[in-house]
């Protein structure tokens, strides 16, 4: 396809679309869709592509939504779907269902706040709700990184070392409705670089089991602790697919994080999608002022990359978070992993900014005002709230 | 702090059990904890439940690792080993049937309490048949041994609600339970086991079959048994009535001929006069209609081979005095045992009654003398006009190593109808005789046959066809007490004869019109010693007429004639004789038992061959004690689809009535009434509900719902697996012939 | 009759020996029969959370001689529909068939059965129908008869059975019709014939819990046959939704058996009246849609 215009959810429909057909010469493809604003382009694009193997089920709810993908993928067939908000918490039992069986669905969370009362714009609530289902989960700032990223997470999630399912998560409205500049692909690229979706515990005839029974303690413990170190695997195998992803498009995507001036910078800020770009423009600013300001886009939250998080922020003392999202009666979610991440590093004082909450635009005065803040801190305190609605 | 295990199986009432003895420590003032080990909800898989008492706050939620008691509700989970976690000075308590003792093995040198609480709780109706709940009966047990009052234990059911029946079976645990300690030295516990290897998603041998031997989970199990059909029961000959009868549903005759003539050598002849028995005692009756047994069997002798006769074998030679059924029976039956067998006739021909008292159109002369002659193809030596007197049988008890008389019932009964000029009543029996010879005449004249039996039938029957103009039938009881089979009488009412019930002949004397038999009506009367009602006579006026007639027939019955008998013997259960030296004698048929049926007579011979053969060889070949009869209870009638008998053809009585060609034709089928014996008897053979025994019809194999029961060739039906088989019993329901039982592990 | 499934060796039977189900299960029968119907044709079962999946045991051994899916308790359809839609995209065409409860069927399930159905997806879905939440210890469900005793309904119930089968009608699928395991040959027969055609198929199977109707596990096959001659279960099948074919009218046999062999039933041993009247009712309906809509040709 080359240089196009188009939204995020055009982008994540066509790219998952060119995935599902890439399979074409192995089981097929098979999603169950049900639609939730702001990501029923996702749903329309592929109800009206023509697959040559692949079949797009039109459920009653998220929930058998996510119900049709384990069906399919037991099958061995290459699944995938997408939801937002109230989408994915009513669709929570079987993403956990999916995690737990270990099958490389993957999905397209348009982050929108949750609810009642309802509110369609963009908060990431939504998909780290999930963040214990065993699930891996990709944050993308840019249509660029979204459509990169969703072939690289049907890359890592069926490699046998990994073989769990992944969120590719995006803006709602910020990114899924907007029109953006992107360089999409050819189904041939994509059929090089996804081999055929091998599904190595599907149900076989010629050797019956039964999946997903009753499971004893001890087995349920191994199987959480073998689910455990097949996420820290994610890590290594991401690195190969960005490595294959690059020979074949020309370009490298981003992995785990993304840094920016962190090298000599004393205060980083940490942030992910859209804001993560506006963050960049304003640590490019103040750099031309002369401070000491780095960046870290987080962009895998699970496996979370503490290493690689703590190689980042280097010798940074001061680290600020900008969450959009909350953990009522705690704080923000990012910030959560990243003080464990720090957890022997008492001299980095980590402070936690709620920027954005329920949709509000984060603008570049919101952020310069979030490290102004920052330069007079002397101690960390409790999650700052910042007032983002103008 | 104390701890107790409760070992049981789910539907028991372990959890509850656990409850019930805190509850009672509770009342008194402790802190106590009662907790089950979880999984699903299964009816008799063994479950763990557990009881902490302590005088301080309980705060250890772990389950119990060395248990001071051990409770087991179930002894089918006692197993080696399992008392290795109690503490020593700990009781074993269990719920143990007097009569158990395999706890004996396992728990040497421990305290054992014991009671048999399933009964109490069975006694108490509480639970199922399968899974009875012993947890409230257990609880009084318990209480013994933890040195707990009754009051103490009672309080504690009611305080979870429990009453009534719960409390009496407590009771009566806390009296009955059975303190000891077992010799020997307590069993060391096994050192744990290594680390197991956990299975994962990925591996590739997952999905193998289940580890759980759910046979352990029964408390019952299925077993096959064979009870006696009713109809093979009341066969007076022994006949295996349902054996032939399922060999001919099966279109095997010569199988079911050869069954009959195991015990019968005259299937042809019993399949046209046999009462049957075993059609009254057929439980189908209950269900639409009897099965037609006796046609069967005539149409297995029709269409079976008859295996090849014997030679005979052994030195010891029998002489059988009387060719009639039960002379004829005991001949065959002891040719087959390779006896060489005289037969002495008094009678021109062989065949005693079966010829000269049945008429050909009821039994055929050629069927008759066909079964005769195979029986005699047998090492048989037969000598007729030979009439054996007293003073002969001397001389056989030397010429023969046993000697069996069955010479019937040579006296007539007569009646006296006063002085008269007009003919003589003629006896039944001899003018059957001169109409098979083929001599008599009746033609216009007016017949009265005087008795209810079969020979009345007989006589009234054969007077018509050969000429009769009219013939009457005059009984003192109503048709119901008639002897005669019913068949015999519909027949000869169908032909047109009168039957006069209620009537008693008076005097015959001569008139100007002809002969007048005068008769008294009469009435039913309270029972008499035959257990019918004893004929009374009207007292009214009316009740006394007259009836015109030109013949007078008697069938009034006969008795036997012993002269033949040497002096001072005595009939011993109408088997044997005493007061004779040599040979040993025996007697049967109705000169023994006047039991008046050819199948009785044929069952007598067969007795008397295995007497004559026991005191001959010593071999006994009487079967053993019959098992219990499949009464209709055992049969599931729901089960069958409701079939109405093959047809038969009978000749039209008017195309009958004047001659003596056969009047039963046996099966047809086709409605153009083409015959086709054997599709007739198959289908009336399929009727067969084969009560008590086992006809492989699968029932049990597809209800199981397990899949443990498979067809077994060797045993000819199937066999449990017991290792799986969970005793629930729908094989036993699944029957419908009573051939499963549930029974005691 | 000449039972196939017996001679079989015990991995190869769908429901294999050793499985942790009650002695006298309804479930266990109806599961043999569903083996002895395919023959030799290997199905994928796809259970939600229910008894059902509770006969499988504990990983990694299976009770289960097919290859089967465990679903959560709402999804089974939507699951098989996966499964579905990627066999037919790949020519295999071992039937997938939904084996659930009545608690995943007319309760929580419903919606995802619906919407299967109305996307008339390849599938026989089976409904084992004990009239309770069996697997929890047997609370009321949707499927529970009026007057019936369950750990939550402890007076007996109060509203009637939802009508499952007028639900599965009214979407118009090719097949739906009940089953009875007292009634082998009908059983048989209509399994065989919903594998013999496409699209949504509904079967429902009236199955005795011993343990939660607190019955005689040796009567369990004896009761639904009593169910059946007394019209309280009743024996029909619908062609397309809108043709009715009644396969056994009701006999002259009274509720009373069935009922007073099941202390479920306590509260209406002494007044069946709102039960017979349930059961009238459900007749007026069949025998005027059987009479309207009759299934002639087929």
């Amino acid at each position: 396809m080359g240089r196009t215009l188009a939204t995020g959810n055009n982008v994540a429909g066509h790219t998952l679309a060119l995935a599902g057909e890439a399979n074409r010469h192995a089981r097929g493809c098979c999603a169950g869709a049900y639609p939730i604003t702001p990501q029923t382009e996702i749903i329309e694009f592929l109800s009206g592509f023509k697959f040559n193997k692949g079949r797009i089920v039109l459920v009653e709810s998220e929930h058998s939504a996510m119900g049709v993908c384990i069906g399919a993928a037991l099958a061995g067939a290459r699944t995938f779907t997408a939801s937002s908000s109230n989408g994915l918490a009513y669709m929570t039992e079987n993403i956990y269902a999916a995690g737990y069986y270990r099958l490389p669905t993957v999905m397209i969370a348009v982050n929108r706040t949750l609810g009642p009362p309802w509110n369609i714009w963009v908060d990431q609530g939504d998909s780290l709700m999930m963040r214990d289902a065993a699930w891996l989960q990709f944050y993308c700032d840019s249509h660029q990184d979204l459509a990169d990223t969703i072939l690289l997470a049907f890359r890592v999630a069926e490699d046998k070392r990994v073989m769990l399912p992944v969120i590719v998560a995006m803006d709602g409205f910020v990114t899924s409705h907007t029109q953006m500049v992107v360089d999409m692909f050819e189904q041939e690229q994509v059929d090089a670089f996804l081999p055929p979706c091998v599904i190595p515990h599907k149900l076989k005839h010629d050797h019956p089991s039964t999946f997903g029974g009753m499971t004893f303690s001890s087995e349920t413990e191994h199987h959480r602790y073998a689910i455990q170190q097949s996420m820290e695997q994610a890590l290594p195998v991401l690195e190969e697919a960005r490595d294959e992803f690059e020979n074949i498009f020309g370009r490298r995507p981003a992995g785990a994080l993304e840094t920016y001036e962190t090298d000599d910078a004393e205060t980083i800020l940490i942030a992910c999608n859209t804001m993560a770009r506006t963050l960049h423009n304003v640590v490019t600013e103040r750099r031309a002022n002369g401070e000491k300001i780095g960046m870290i886009r987080t962009k895998l939250f699970r496996p979370f990359p503490r290493k690689e998080l703590l190689a980042a922020i280097g010798n940074a003392k001061r680290v600020a978070v900008l969450d959009r999202n909350h953990s009522p009666g705690s704080g923000g979610i990012f910030w959560l992993e990243i003080a464990a991440t720090l957890k022997d590093h008492a001299d980095i004082l980590l402070q936690d900014y709620l920027v954005g909450l329920g949709g509000g635009d984060v603008t570049p005065e919101n952020i310069h005002a979030i490290i102004d803040d920052m330069n007079k801190r002397t101690t960390a305190s409790e999650p700052e709230w910042k007032d983002t609605s103008i | 702090m104390m701890e107790i295990t409760i070992c049981g199986r789910g539907g028991q009432g372990g959890v509850t059990l656990a409850k019930i003895i805190a509850s009672a420590y509770f009342l008194k003032g402790k802190y106590v904890q009662a907790f089950g080990v979880y999984a699903a909800e299964r009816s008799g898989a063994p479950i763990q439940a557990f009881v902490r008492v302590d005088d301080e706050e309980i705060t250890n939620h772990n389950q119990v690792q060395h248990p001071d008691h051990i409770v087991v509700l179930d002894r089918t989970l006692i197993a080696p080993g399992m008392d290795a976690t109690l503490k020593p000075g700990g009781y074993l308590i269990i719920n143990n049937p007097v009569d158990k003792t395999e706890f004996k093995d396992h728990f040497s040198g421990r305290k054992v309490a014991t009671v048999d609480a399933t009964s109490i709780a069975v006694a108490n109706d509480l639970g199922t048949r399968t899974v009875p709940i012993v947890n409230t009966t257990m609880a009084g047990s318990i209480a013994r041994v933890l040195g707990l009052t009754l009051t103490e234990i009672l309080a504690a059911l009611e305080h979870l609600g429990f009453t009534g029946p719960n409390k009496t079976c407590a009771r009566e645990a806390y009296k009955r339970i059975h303190i000891t300690t077992l010799p020997g030295e307590i069993h060391q516990a096994q050192a744990p086991a290594g680390k197991v290897r956990v299975a994962d998603i990925f591996d590739e041998d997952v999905g193998g079959m289940p580890k759980i031997k759910t046979g352990s989970w029964a408390t019952e199990k299925p077993e096959r048994r064979r009870l006696t059909p009713p109809c093979n029961h009341v066969c007076p000959a022994g006949n295996d009535v349902r054996g032939f009868v399922e060999a001919t549903g099966q279109a095997n005759y010569d199988l079911a001929l050869s069954l009959l003539l195991e015990t019968s050598p005259l299937p042809a002849v019993c399949g046209r006069v046999c009462p049957a028995p075993c059609m009254d005692t057929c439980n189908r009756a209950e269900f639409d209609q009897s099965v037609n047994v006796r046609e069967i069997e005539r149409a297995a002798a029709e269409l079976g081979t008859r295996p090849a006769p014997n030679r005979s074998t052994r030195e010891a030679a029998v002489a059988v005095v009387g060719s009639g059924p039960a002379g004829l029976s005991t001949a065959y039956q002891l040719a087959r045992l390779g006896y060489p067998v005289t037969l002495f006739e008094a009678g021109d021909e062989l065949g005693g009654v079966l010829r000269t008292g049945i008429p050909s159109y009821r039994l055929p002369r050629d069927v008759l003398d066909d079964e005769i002659d195979y029986i005699l193809s047998h090492d048989i030596t037969a000598h007729t006009g030979c009439q054996l007197k007293r003073e002969d049988m001397l001389r056989l008890s030397r010429e023969y190593q046993a000697v069996f008389i069955a010479t019937g019932l040579q006296n007539v009964s007569d009646l006296d109808l006063g002085e008269t000029d007009a003919p003589a009543p003629v006896q039944g029996l001899h003018f059957l005789e001169k109409v098979r010879q083929g001599n008599e005449r009746l033609d216009g004249q007016r017949v009265i046959v005087i008795g209810g039996g079969n020979t009345a039938m007989d006589a009234a029957r054969s007077a018509l066809r050969i000429g009769a103009s009219e013939v009457r039938v005059v009984y003192r009881r109503t048709r119901t007490e008639m002897p005669a089979i019913h068949e015999e009488i519909e027949q000869a009412l169908e032909e047109g004869i009168i039957l006069d019930e209620l009537v008693s002949p008076v005097t015959l004397v001569d008139s100007a019109n002809g002969p007048v038999l005068t008769c008294q009506g009469m009435k039913l009367g309270p029972p008499d010693d035959s257990g019918r009602p004893r004929p009374i006579a009207d007292t009214s006026p009316e009740s006394r007429y007259d009836l015109p007639c030109d013949l007078v027939i008697l069938a009034l019955g006969q008795s036997h004639d012993i002269s033949i008998l040497p002096e001072g013997s005595v009939i011993k259960e109408g088997e044997a004789l005493l007061g004779l030296s040599g040979a040993p004698f025996f007697v049967g048929g109705d000169f023994a038992t006047n039991a008046g049926t050819v199948s009785a007579a044929i069952g007598c011979g067969v007795r008397a061959a295995r007497h004559i053969h026991r005191t001959l060889s010593g071999e006994d070949l009487f079967p053993p004690p019959e098992e219990p009869i499949a009464s209709s209870d055992q049969i599931r009638f729901n089960r069958f689809a409701h079939q109405s008998r093959a047809a038969v053809k009978t000749l039209d009585p008017d195309q009958r009535r004047r001659c003596f060609d056969e009047v039963h034709l046996g099966f047809q089928a086709g409605p153009g009434g083409e015959t086709s014996v054997g599709q007739g008897a198959v289908s009336e053979a399929l009727r067969c509900l084969s009560c008590g025994v086992c006809n492989k019809c699968d029932r049990c194999l597809e209800y199981c719902p397990e899949g443990v029961l498979k067809r077994d060739d060797k045993t000819d039906g199937y066999v449990f697996d017991l290792e799986y088989c969970k005793g629930c019993g729908v094989c036993m329901t699944a029957c419908p012939r009573g051939a499963i039982y549930m029974a005691e592990l | 009759m000449s039972a196939v499934t017996p001679s079989k060796p015990y991995e190869s039977h769908l429901l294999r020996p050793g499985n942790t189900n009650c002695a006298g299960c309804g479930m266990s029968i109806g599961l043999q029969w569903l083996d002895e119907a395919l023959g030799d044709e290997q199905p994928v079962l796809v259970i939600p959370s229910c008894c059902g999946i509770v006969t499988a045991g504990a990983f990694p051994t299976s009770g289960y001689g097919v290859p089967t899916a465990a679903t959560t308790f709402a999804s089974s359809p939507a699951v098989a529909t996966g499964i579905s839609a990627v066999s037919a995209m790949n020519d295999i065409d071992n039937p997938v068939i939904c084996w659930a409860g009545d608690g995943g069927t007319y309760d929580i399930g419903l919606a995802t059965l619906s919407a299967a159905a109305e996307r008339n997806e390849d599938i026989i879905y089976i409904c084992y129908d004990n009239e309770i939440y069996g697997n929890t210890g047997g609370q009321r469900s949707g499927a529970t008869p009026v007057g019936a005793v369950t750990s939550t309904t402890p007076s007996g119930k109060v509203e009637r059975k939802k009508d499952i089968m007028a639900i599965m009608a009214a979407h118009r699928i090719p097949y739906a019709a009940t089953l009875s395991i007292g009634h082998r040959e009908d059983f048989l027969r209509k399994v065989r014939y919903a594998r013999s055609v496409k699209g949504f198929r509904f079967l429902l199977m009236l199955s005795p819990c011993p343990t939660g109707w607190k019955s005689e596990p040796d009567q369990s096959t004896e009761l639904i046959e009593l169910a059946v001659r007394s019209g309280l279960f009743p024996l029909y099948e619908v062609f397309d939704g809108r043709r009715y074919r009644i396969n056994q009218r009701p006999d002259s046999t009274s509720i009373k058996p069935y009922i007073e062999q099941q202390r479920r039933f306590r509260e209406v041993w002494n007044n069946s009246d709102a039960l017979q009247a349930f059961i009238d009712a459900q007749w007026q309906y069949l025998d005027g849609m059987a009479t309207v809509f009759p299934a002639k040709d087929i």
